[in-house]
């Protein structure tokens, strides 16, 4: 054993240096003390004036759009102008919950079944094509959303020749939803537990009948809350719709015609002159903040109980 | 990032996450699931190039359309004071300075702030309500940026101008700084930071809070049965070991601030004139395109295109950088 | 347990027999408890902590050993819901009292993790001296020497004295966690709390750990939590055997000498357990 360590007599160091090492640290004490309750104090401010504007935010949204979101009308009736004679004629904004609706349908089906082929051949292949789209999905998830706008003008709308539409405004979003499905489906697929896949491969079965049949189904939860997510996120974007959706005032769920969103909407209404429309805006944004917010608490409720039905 | 890739990756967030825990390695031979050229292979690739050719496409369309100016306007666009539709010139001066004052103020205020409100949520609030005000600062991430803007336009804007603007022109060196507008403008630069730092407040405090949260809970303990106190455990022990991890989030919070759109277009006033004085109007890159864009033609959709190219290259070196940074963070974890 | 094992406790108790009584105490537990929300995880614990003693605290999993050892510098203030209850004393003082300042009493009761957890954005030397900052002191010369001397005593000194601005986590396993007995050793305390130094270490660092324990018993009073029955008879002079009552809290069980608990107990649990019957 004594080959092994050389022990030296435990050493400390002298009595003089013990009291000065005493003297320092008690007379400092209390300012330390200080310090820490005063640094934390600051802490507490910082949460405080954090919460002050997103809870004033919220409030105002409730409090402006109630009123507006119960009437019927507002679901059902196509935006109108109001005028000199009618200033409150402001319609409602169906047109723009519609075409919202309709553009976040389109926009799925064209992003989740290559998204989410794209996270699973990323969590499970290890080549130089999935190492550069590992980066390039990384970087696309933080890209502006305008930026989506012009690309879907430029394609879209200008060398396809399909005009202000649905279609291109969908194709904007997809392009937004696309990346963040590919990393939540790495994710998810990641986090199968390898003795699954094991499992299944001592068991004889070729890698992707395991792939199809053992990961996927166990990924499916993160999967799905993944691109509620992503949908959540295209719905309540405005910029690359701005650009290319046409702004119809019509009810329409084709993809070749013009259509609106909500967040188009509360964008024209925020701006406009009459005080009317700058009222119904708030119900407009509501409605927006309740999708957004259904969405996102039932991607959560879910993937918990899921999780804790394990 | 708010999302572990721990258990099966059902934890939520409406933060893109960042991936913080080290990968699994997969098994050796589940490595090429892939290998084996069966038609789901062939599919998964075939899945993969559409996402890269789309991905290519994006960033090759918007350079392509810009070409034009680039081609003969590049000077006047990276350095140009006005912006004449729709025959040019296009200088993009204005729209550029916008961009990165809104957003390096907008950065400073969330910074500051969300880092103490990150660090109340993990070590301040009872263990009860931390899930609640998490969840809900998560949601908050999740509120559509338009509505930021709305209200920032309708509740902030004239407040601005009525209340704060000529309150701040009482100091000294207030006209140096911020101008003094008068009566004139509630839609300002200043308001268009201050409505930024709200928005990525959320954000912010997301990510931050999930940096510091796997600070192992052992540093601690460690730190606090030498006799530390509790801001001397934050400082130098939760602090320095989540640092590259925070500075992750603070790139990516400025890479949000500067790609954001319409708030910025309804709040910073939608003028393009290059100044410095945070209570006149101004605007930004992105802002810019979305105001302008509806009316635009032929040449002035290649300049809006350009202005996109810089807004890209900005916001892909900005996420490049924080990618980096999570990655060095993921090692030192990984160390610990 | 087979019988070379036997054999060597019976031999380490007759050694431990000669030694003197326990003499003065460091640390009085009078009736502690400690519950979470209200749940007692572990009560009944009354016992000296010998000065210049090793005392262990063994027990099956769950029997609240780790529960108890970090009552002992108040770690739980941190728990919500936890509360302790009953008299911890150090040196005749209630550490739980009101006017008691809980970072100085942590300088003088120091503390040693199951996992050895150095800071990883310090060098070897910040570790070492990180307690010493924590509590002002910030001379030169005063940290200089406190670190050799503590490094020293944790067997280290010779093996890193060359590197001491590297960073801490390019160490060994068992060097991170002599480090951390280092780190600790610096303040000069007068307790050094051990919750399971060894679990995550190799043979070879776990024996090499267990020296410097023996050793360091001559200036300051060790109280270690160990799984390992073997462990404990070899290095420690005293014993407390915890284990879980049937409504699943803990429960002091039996403490004497280590040679008393491991050859001669009182409770027929005690027997069971040091004989490897369960647990």
């Amino acid at each position: 054993m004594s080959d092994i360590i050389e022990l030296q007599h435990p050493q400390q160091v002298g009595h003089e240096m013990r009291a000065e090492i005493r003297r320092i640290s008690e007379r400092g004490r209390g300012r330390r003390q200080l310090r820490s309750r005063i640094m934390v104090a600051l802490c507490s401010v910082a949460l405080a004036i954090t919460s002050v504007p997103l809870l004033l935010l919220l409030y105002q949204l409730f409090q402006r759009g109630l009123p507006v979101v119960l009437h019927p009308s507002f679901y059902t009736q196509l935006p109108q102008t109001p005028s000199l004679v009618a200033p409150n004629a402001t319609g409602g904004v169906s047109n723009a919950i519609l075409g919202s609706l309709v553009l976040s349908v389109y926009a799925a089906v064209m992003a989740i079944p290559v998204g989410v082929m794209v996270g699973v051949y990323l969590a499970e292949s290890d080549s130089k094509l999935a190492a550069m789209l590992r980066i390039i999905s990384q970087t696309m998830a933080g890209a502006p959303s305008i930026l989506m706008g012009l690309f879907a003008f430029s394609f879209v709308v200008r060398a396809l020749h399909v005009g202000y539409t649905a279609l291109a405004g969908s194709f904007a979003l997809a392009v937004l939803m696309l990346p963040v499905i590919v990393i939540s489906s790495e994710i998810a697929v990641r986090g199968v537990p390898n003795t699954l896949r094991e499992a299944g491969l001592a068991l004889g079965a070729k890698p992707h009948k395991v792939s199809m049949r053992i990961v996927l189904p166990a990924a499916v939860t993160g999967i799905v809350t993944g691109i509620i997510l992503a949908i959540s996120r295209a719905i309540g974007e405005t910029a690359p719709v701005l650009l290319v959706i046409g702004g119809g005032y019509i009810n329409s769920w084709k993809p070749l015609d013009p259509v609106s969103a909500l967040p188009l909407s509360i964008y024209e209404n925020a701006k406009s002159q009459w005080p009317s429309l700058r009222t119904q805006v708030w119900g407009i944004a509501l409605v927006l903040v309740v999708f957004v917010f259904v969405l996102s608490l039932s991607a959560r409720i879910w993937a918990s109980r899921k999780q804790q039905a394990r | 990032m708010t999302e572990r890739a721990t258990g099966d990756g059902t934890e939520v967030s409406d933060v893109i996450p960042l991936d913080l825990q080290p990968h699994d390695e997969l098994v050796g031979e589940f490595n090429s699931p892939t290998s084996s050229r069966t038609w789901y292979h062939y599919l998964l690739i075939a899945a993969s190039i559409v996402f890269a050719a789309v991905s290519v496409g994006f960033v090759a369309t918007i350079l392509w359309s810009s070409l034009p100016i680039w081609a003969h306007h590049s000077g006047t666009l990276l350095g140009g004071k006005g912006w004449q539709s729709p025959t040019g010139p296009f200088g993009g001066l204005a729209m550029i300075a916008g961009t990165l004052e809104t957003s390096i103020i907008a950065l400073a205020i969330a910074v500051v702030i969300g880092l103490g409100t990150s660090i109340s949520i993990v070590f301040l609030i009872p263990r009860r309500f931390r899930n609640i005000v998490a969840t809900l600062v998560e949601l908050l991430a999740a509120v559509p940026s338009i509505v930021y803007g709305l209200w920032g336009f309708l509740v902030l804007a004239p407040w601005m101008l009525n209340t704060v603007n000529p309150w701040l022109n009482k100091w000294p060196f207030a006209k140096e700084i911020f101008g003094n507008p008068g009566q004139q403008f509630g839609t300002s630069l200043l308001l268009a930071s201050i409505v930024l730092a709200v928005m990525i407040l959320p954000t912010f405090v997301a990510i931050s809070r999930e940096v510091i949260t796997v600070v192992p809970q052992d540093l601690i303990e460690a730190s606090l049965s030498l006799g530390a106190t509790r801001w001397q455990v934050i400082r130098e022990v939760v602090l320095p070991t989540a640092k590259v991890g925070l500075f992750g989030a603070t790139f990516l919070a400025l890479a949000r601030a500067t790609g954001e759109t319409v708030a910025v277009a309804l709040v910073a006033g939608g003028v393009a004139n290059a100044q410095f004085h945070l209570l006149y109007p101004g605007t930004s890159i992105a802002a810019w395109i979305a105001t302008q864009f509806g009316e635009a033609q032929g040449n002035e959709i290649a300049a809006l295109m350009a202005l996109g190219v810089l807004l890209m290259v900005l916001n892909f070196g900005l996420s490049l950088i924080s990618r980096w940074l999570v990655n060095r963070q993921r090692r030192i974890l990984a160390v610990v | 347990m087979d019988q070379e094992f036997m054999a060597q406790v019976k031999m380490d108790a007759v050694e431990k027999s000669k030694a003197p009584d326990r003499g003065t105490a460091a640390m009085q537990l009078k009736n502690v408890a400690v519950s979470f929300h209200g749940r007692t995880a572990v009560r009944n614990c009354t016992f000296d902590i010998s000065k210049n003693r090793v005392t262990s605290l063994i027990g099956p999993s769950g029997s609240g050993k780790t529960t108890l050892l970090r009552a002992l510098n108040r770690l739980h203030d941190l728990t919500p819901g936890a509360k302790v209850t009953g008299q911890i004393l150090l040196e005749g003082e209630d550490i739980y009292r009101g006017d008691i300042t809980v970072t100085e009493l942590r300088s003088r009761v120091g503390m040693v993790f199951q996992r050895p957890n150095p800071f990883p954005t310090m060098s070897i030397y910040d570790n070492a001296v990180s307690g010493l900052r924590f509590n002002g002191i910030k001379k030169k010369s005063i940290l200089d020497e406190a670190a050799e001397t503590s490094l020293r005593s944790a067997a280290l000194w010779d093996s890193v004295q060359s590197r001491l601005k590297v960073a801490a986590s390019n160490l060994s396993g068992g060097e991170q966690q002599r480090l951390c007995i280092a780190r600790a050793l610096a303040m000069d305390p007068e307790v050094l709390l051990m919750d399971e130094p060894t679990s995550a270490l190799d043979p070879i660092a776990t024996l090499r750990i267990e020296e410097l324990m023996t050793t360091l018993k001559q200036r300051v009073t060790v109280v270690i939590v160990t799984h390992n029955m073997q462990q404990a008879a070899r290095i420690s002079d005293d014993c407390a055997f915890l284990l879980m009552g049937e409504d699943r809290a803990g429960e002091l069980i039996e403490f004497d000498t280590t040679e008393k608990i491991f050859n001669n107990p009182i409770d027929p649990r005690t027997l069971d357990y040091t004989l490897g019957r369960f647990g």
